[in-house]
């Protein structure tokens, strides 16, 4: 019997919109980053998609796909290719968002198998993406500690902004007042640990690596990968951090609370707590 | 304790000294603050000439007993009283109030050698008194700091801060005088701002409170020992005095906070002054030990 | 949603600017046994606690009671003593002016005012709590130097050299979540001598306290996104005043912006312009700073945002200032 499709929310389509233009793109980083998946890849090209169907109509479907040539990524956030080598097809934007975050199996149909290496490849480096995301406790590997920070750290600030650009209320409410500001995360002593976001009347950017335009309004520094997933991970509270110095928040601290309220509405989706709220 | 007769007379010469220089400076200068000098002149004399430990050849003594004159406004009476204690020239009196003289209305501490601190601004010579008091806590020295606080300077709220830190701190090594002159600018205090019931007021404030007269030197001279063997809690010595004390035409008129002398009223206010202290003689002769 | 941080549970330990005077002043304690430390029942907000601590014998707790904390101040220092006596700048500056002008600059004492939550850095707490007048008052007093440091580090230094000068200070610092401008004491900090932050040629931008960090992100963004080369002085000393560093500006740039948390009268702006005017050498000038209005409530970097004192204001003010045309005052068209 067909499974009767759900009818798909608002907080669907805030879910997608991470998992398609935050964490999807995260799959590059893993490739670039982690030897033993970027040479999986080396000397291949391929396209790649991930899509899910949001409407029955012709081309009611959201996606994000990579162009892989001789080994290199291109990102291509929110657009579908007409012809991919590889694809993962969701069947609505539900069992999308259940699937990536961690929620539950609704496997999407494949298409590819044709490329059964590269596929294998790809899924491979999912895994090692999910897997990561997806742990409960900080994983013990100082380089795996290192990958997840990274992560996160691209996670977080992409899905503020994405969530922003969509005109989530509660991020607007906060981008739309405020002057031309820079929030950065950092971890002391590791330069590729950084990132940011760059606020302005509304108008949101994510960007990594170190923010040159001028010192970030705030910026929030741990003192180790492991404390800065701590803290990522909810296993530990800030303030006692911050009064250990294992937490650095340069700049006002009711604007590290600010941030930390958007990181949290980003957990929101991203964790899938909104899919609880829903049965 | 017992004030002899010599030394009640010596006292009594002393403060018709300080009186007349006093009248003599204001003469000179044309008018001046002397109601308030003549209600303060007995505790001035009975600090600076009996109890203060404090040398005219060895002012910056750090040692020395200091003395803050909150009601700053009788610099003349502490001009005239330096000068006679050898740190101003007699001549430098007679530009009082000049242009250009290091004297005036209120004393600069800066300009006149022996004066603790510059007054004038009322209600602040209380924390100064305090603070020299606490620092001689601090720097282990057992120096005592006198405050002269005049009656109407006590509506300043700043007098009252200072008076309940002085009992919180217990600092029993400040002396507080209050000359209860009765008299401010604008007239009796208990028209312009009653300060009644005052004694209970510095009571609720953490102080020993001793009344006296404060043209007696028998009772300023037996408060002041008590209030020196004090261990704990502050003393505070109000002393009834009369405004313009010793001159007929001032005494206990409020118009005499300032006023003006010509030749006709230095001359009557000398003769007074004569007067003035052959009766406190005699009372000291009658009454001394 | 998780609440934010609560500031009162980090305050303990992270107020940075006020923790360094905490320590520094503990420091010199140790050295000097002239020091003593006042505080009018703000002892944790001023971190003169730390000193308490140590030197119990040698803290007095007025109470709140700022005329008492500065006369008592007047006094312990006429007795050879040191004392830095702190409060809020509001009331530092006013409600103790009589005793900060009568007793202690008249007399000249050693007495060294803190004047902490300077400038609308207590955002939330409103006018009352805000002090935007208090270089105009502090500057216009005899024997006073007044210094606004830029961050901690530069607190530590400026109370180390008023601890070493004789005669009245006052110290304006804030609230102490300001981000650090100075990684390291190491260097050139003298009373009345501006620092450099950056040099520039087009224009200078001169500030003090917290708005000497904006000033060099400002410069940073006018480098990066429109190619102007700001010139940031440190003005850190508002009385006296570094006139050979303001001349030097206005010749070397010939447009000056200052920016300071205060009112734009009386303040580091108008100190600059009296040595400008006086140098007679033509220069576009603004002040930056809360024209002439009560502060608003909030957070501290929304008000100077408001009042475009931060970078982004610093930033817009000095591409307006650019444009300022300062010979417009003649008709140079030739006459046909």
């Amino acid at each position: 019997m067909a499974k009767q499709s759900p009818i798909i929310t608002q907080d669907d389509v805030y879910a997608a919109r991470i998992f398609l233009y935050s964490a999807l793109p995260l799959l590059r980083v893993i490739a670039e980053s982690e030897e033993k998946y970027g040479k999986k890849f080396a000397g291949k090209s391929f396209v790649f998609q991930v899509s899910a169907k949001y409407s029955e109509a012709e081309g009611g479907a959201m996606g994000t796909h990579f162009v892989v040539e001789d080994g290199n990524w291109t990102v291509n956030v929110g657009k579908l290719h007409e012809n991919p080598d590889v694809e993962f097809i969701f069947p609505n934007l539900r069992d999308f968002n259940i699937f990536f975050s961690g929620k539950g199996m609704p496997l999407p149909k494949i298409k590819g198998w044709g490329k059964l290496g590269i596929l294998v490849s790809i899924l491979m480096t999912l895994l090692r993406m999910a897997g990561l995301l997806q742990c409960k406790d900080v994983p013990q590997k100082l380089e795996d500690q290192i990958m997840l920070v990274k992560l996160y750290f691209y996670l977080l600030p992409s899905g503020i902004s994405q969530l922003n650009k969509l005109g989530y209320p509660e991020f607007k409410a906060f981008t739309e007042p405020s002057p031309d500001r820079a929030y950065a995360f950092a971890v002391s002593g590791y330069p590729e640990l950084q990132s940011w976001l760059r606020i302005k009347a509304g108008n949101s950017k994510a960007g990594r690596g170190e923010y040159k335009r001028c010192r970030p309004f705030l910026t929030m520094r741990w003192d180790s990968p492991q404390h800065a997933l701590d803290i990522l991970m909810s296993k530990a509270e800030m303030i006692p951090y911050i009064e250990q110095g294992f937490l650095n928040i340069e700049g006002a601290p009711e604007f590290g609370g600010a941030l930390g309220n958007l990181m949290f509405g980003v957990a929101y989706f991203a964790q899938g707590e909104y899919l609880d709220k829903l049965n | 304790m017992s004030l002899t007769k010599k030394e009640w007379a010596r006292l009594e010469k002393k403060a018709n000294d300080l009186r007349a220089l006093t009248l003599q400076t204001t003469f000179w200068a044309g008018s001046g603050h002397i109601g308030g000098s003549f209600s303060s002149i007995d505790i001035l004399t009975a600090l600076y000439y009996k109890y203060l430990n404090f040398d005219p050849k060895n002012t910056d003594d750090p040692d020395r007993d200091r003395c803050v004159v909150s009601k700053g406004h009788i610099g003349i009476a502490l001009a005239s009283m330096f000068s006679d204690l050898g740190l101003i020239e007699k001549e430098e009196l007679k530009t009082f109030n000049l242009t250009g003289s290091k004297l005036g209305m209120h004393l600069d501490s800066n300009k006149v050698k022996g004066l603790d601190a510059s007054t004038g601004s009322l209600g602040h010579g209380s924390a100064m008194a305090l603070g020299m008091a606490l620092a001689a806590r601090i720097n282990k020295k057992t120096y005592k700091t006198y405050l002269l606080l005049g009656d109407g300077e006590c509506d300043e709220g700043s007098v009252w801060e200072a008076a309940m830190a002085t009992a919180n701190f217990k600092a029993s090594n400040l002396i507080t005088f209050v000359d209860r002159n009765h008299n401010m600018i604008d007239g009796n205090t208990e028209d312009v701002m009653a300060l009644e019931p005052f004694a209970d007021k510095w009571t609720a404030f953490g102080f020993d409170v001793k009344v006296v007269n404060g043209h007696r030197f028998d009772e300023l001279c037996e408060a002041i020992e008590y209030a020196q063997s004090a261990k704990t809690k502050p003393v505070c010595i109000i002393c009834d005095t009369v405004k313009g004390a010793g001159v007929s035409y001032m005494a206990g008129n409020y118009k005499w906070h300032y006023g003006a002398i010509d030749e006709a009223k230095f001359n009557l206010a000398n003769e007074d002054l004569a007067n003035y202290l052959k009766q406190r003689l005699e009372v000291a002769e009658k009454e001394g030990k | 949603m998780a609440g934010g941080l609560v500031f009162t549970a980090v305050e303990s330990t992270k107020l940075a600017t006020a923790e360094i005077f905490g320590k520094t002043l503990c420091e010199l304690g140790e050295k000097d046994p002239t020091i003593v430390a006042l505080t009018a029942d703000l002892a944790g907000s001023t971190k003169i606690g730390d000193f308490q601590k140590k030197f119990p014998d040698r803290f007095i707790n007025v109470g709140i009671a700022e005329q008492n904390l500065y006369g008592i101040s007047a006094g312990l220092a006429k007795c050879g003593l040191t004392p830095f006596a702190s409060s809020f700048s509001v009331f530092a500056s006013m409600r103790a002016l009589d005793q900060v002008h009568t007793d202690i600059c008249y007399q000249n004492l050693n007495v060294k005012i803190i004047g902490t939550h300077g400038g609308t850095s207590f955002g939330q707490a409103g006018s009352t709590h805000h002090a935007i007048e208090d270089f105009a008052i502090i500057r216009s007093l005899v024997n006073m130097t007044l210094i606004c440091p830029a961050d901690g580090i530069e607190t530590g230094l400026a109370v180390k050299a008023a601890a070493a000068t004789k005669g009245p200070f006052y110290i304006r610092i804030n609230r102490g979540f300001d981000q650090t401008v100075y990684s390291t004491d190491d260097y050139d900090f003298e009373v009345g001598k501006a620092v450099e932050m950056c040099d520039g040629t087009d224009i200078t931008i001169i500030a003090c306290g917290s708005c000497v960090y904006q000033a060099v992100q400002a410069a940073s963004i006018l480098k990066n996104d429109y190619k102007i080369s700001a010139k940031v002085l440190n003005m850190h000393t508002i009385k006296p005043i570094d006139r050979e560093a303001v001349l030097k500006a206005v010749k070397e740039t010939r447009r000056i912006v200052t920016v300071e948390d205060h009112t734009v009268i009386g303040g580091l702006g108008s100190a600059v312009a009296e040595v400008v005017v006086e140098g007679g050498k033509a220069c576009a000038f603004r002040k930056l700073g809360l024209q002439d209005h009560f502060s608003a409530i909030g957070l501290h970097e929304d008000l100077m945002a408001m009042y475009e004192i931060d970078s982004e204001g610093i930033v817009k003010n000095v591409l307006e200032v650019m444009k300022a045309d300062f010979e417009a005052d003649e008709d140079w068209g030739d006459e046909v």
